[in-house]
């Protein structure tokens, strides 16, 4: 059953509490590594002189037609066919940053001690086993949340993290 | 039931196969190879070498065997097609016979430009494209028979080769015949730069060296001559000048070419139900509307699946071809978006450096021309996709998000402005 991130910056105060959940589910190490989520609080200044406060969550949005998969040269990273999620395998990731200059939304890491590229895999493994994503779980206003596919479709939502790549423009017609 | 053919076996006709299948599952799929390998990637041949990854990652899709199974294929290995009949849709093999097809995908890649200049044929000559190229290498370094040596262009595959040589501790110099490294890709400053940090690392460059010939030393090993006069020795000479597109056989056959094939937004020739895809193919770049070849491995996928499902009867466009060539070497980054011969002297030059990031970048009023960038590796593809909307939607801005990651990856809030956008904070 494919799975979708949505997102929904008026309920987020970048409290970073999603932060947290994916540092502890992800045992990641900051000395060496920087967390797969980022919260963000900028108070924007737009060209019309307006100042716009963002509040964001920020990850891997999962997009359905991911262009990181392709720019992998060595096949590191795919679909999860169950979850739909874009996961990877980096047993013979080289480091050479193709994933990151081919994703518009720098979800792509890399980690200093091997050198090998590191991502939300949107917990995976949680997922399956009928859990929610770890910084789902710890956001406690409900911007972020992860619905089933035919959950999504039926809510009549717009806010699918997955479909943001098409906003931007760069994808095939 | 229809009959496809894809001339080659590369990144871009593996997924124009993939494509057809996907959408049509009993079409006939041949496939017409010069080899008798799964499809492999160049790009991995120098981490091949360097001990990075395993003989079996060179080839990321699966063996040839796999992948005919998977997507139930008719491969025709060591048969590379001698020409094309664009208007029957047929292909000449070698033995003079023709096979007509309902539609055909032109794949057949790029190979190492070994131009005719005396020595090139020495032992101890080489160049690096194929999984053969880095099957050879490997075993002469780590024989240890290599004690010194000379990489002959600064391209993109040389400074990795230049790696290669300085992971198992090979003096190493680079030549190359431009006036700095990276020439087609970098500011004369940015190259600069450059230059000084791989000279710190150990490594000799001299640029504006255009080679003469190569000779064996009567004692062993080659003297690389260069057309002023120059000598430079080593014991191996790896030549990386470049490479040129597999479409000899297409020559007179009405396929409209420049230097490569040339396509429309749906990776269509000039003759219908003919397609062509990768490295053999110059599509439209979005930065200047002309026909470009761009030849990176994202590309030759998304040029195969487009192509793939255009000729399985999807109508799909291939639209965000524009000039991005990044370099990982040594624990440094390079990257260039966009096309810096399109620069012009009137043009805006904004220019910044701190410990973590070098940036130099040109736009005029309308749009950004070229972007070069060192250390920023984690933000370049926000930023490419920056400059992509920039060309699409000049007057759109940077979105909320993009700016966000900008500040916090640390970039200056002059860059910011520079690419289109405002920030305080």
């Amino acid at each position: 059953m494919k799975h979708i991130f949505e997102f929904d910056p008026n309920k987020c105060c970048a409290c970073s509490a999603c932060m947290i959940g994916c540092m502890d589910q992800n045992d990641i190490d900051l000395s060496d590594e920087t967390c797969f989520r980022k919260t963000f609080h900028n108070e924007i200044e737009q060209k019309d002189g307006d100042v716009y406060f963002a509040y964001l969550s920020v990850a891997c949005m999962h997009c359905a037609d991911a262009p990181c998969i392709e720019a992998c040269p060595v096949g590191c990273i795919r679909k999860d066919p169950e979850t739909g999620f874009t996961i990877y395998d980096n047993t013979n990731c080289i480091g050479c940053r193709s994933c990151a200059m081919a994703c518009p939304f720098g979800a792509p890491r890399y980690r200093k001690s091997d050198g090998k590229m590191v991502k939300c895999d949107g917990c995976n493994t949680r997922v399956k086993n009928g859990l929610q994503p770890a910084c789902v779980r710890a956001c406690s206003f409900g911007a972020l949340t992860c619905v089933t596919e035919e959950e999504y479709q039926a809510s009549g939502s717009d806010k699918a993290c997955s479909a943001l790549i098409d906003s931007l423009g760069l994808r095939r017609k | 039931m229809k009959r496809f053919a894809i001339i080659g076996s590369g990144c871009a006709a593996y997924h124009a196969a993939k494509a057809i299948r996907e959408r049509d599952k009993e079409a006939q799929i041949h496939i017409y190879s010069d080899n008798d390998l799964g499809p492999y990637n160049p790009m991995l041949t120098t981490y091949f070498v360097k001990g990075a990854i395993p003989y079996g990652a060179l080839f990321p899709f699966g063996s040839r065997e796999e992948i005919q199974s998977r997507l139930d294929l008719c491969w025709h290995p060591n048969c590379p097609a001698a020409g094309l009949d664009p208007e029957q849709k047929a292909i000449r093999l070698g033995d003079g016979t023709e096979e007509a097809f309902d539609g055909i995908v032109i794949a057949t890649g790029a190979s190492a430009v070994m131009p005719p200049i005396p020595g090139l044929d020495l032992p101890g000559v080489f160049k690096m494209r194929t999984a053969q190229d880095a099957v050879e290498l490997k075993e002469r370094l780590e024989s240890g028979t290599i004690k010194s040596a000379l990489v002959i262009g600064a391209s993109w595959v040389g400074i990795k080769v230049v790696e290669d040589m300085v992971e198992h501790q090979v003096p190493c110099t680079l030549v190359d015949g431009a006036k700095w490294m990276f020439f087609v890709a970098a500011f004369e400053e940015t190259a600069r730069r450059a230059q000084k940090d791989l000279e710190a690392k150990g490594v000799q460059v001299a640029c504006e060296q255009m080679l003469d010939h190569i000779e064996a030393l009567p004692g062993g090993g080659l003297c690389a001559v260069m057309q002023n006069g120059r000598r430079f020795e080593a014991d191996t000479v790896a030549v990386c000048i470049g490479v040129r597109m597999n479409v000899g056989f297409l020559r007179d056959s009405g396929i409209a070419m420049n230097r490569g094939v040339l396509v429309d937004a749906h990776m269509r020739t000039n003759y219908e139900g003919i397609y062509a895809a990768g490295d053999c193919c110059e599509a439209i770049d979005i930065q200047s509307g002309a026909p470009r070849n761009i030849g990176v491995w994202a590309n030759a996928g998304r040029q195969g699946d487009v192509a793939g499902a255009n000729l399985a009867g999807v109508p799909m466009e291939f639209d965000a071809n524009i000039l991005a060539n990044l370099a990982h070497y040594l624990d440094y980054d390079f990257i260039s978006i966009g096309d810096v011969s399109a620069c012009k002297e009137t043009d805006q030059v904004y220019g910044y450096e701190d410990e973590r990031y070098y940036i130099r970048a040109v736009r005029s009023p309308e749009a950004i021309k070229c972007i070069n960038m060192i250390g920023s590796a984690d933000s370049n593809g926000i930023v490419r996709n920056i400059f992509i909307k920039s060309i699409k939607e000049p007057k759109a801005g940077l979105d909320v998000p993009a700016v966000c990651q900008l500040q916090r990856n640390g970039f200056p809030d002059s860059f910011i402005e520079f690419l289109g956008g405002i920030s305080v904070d």
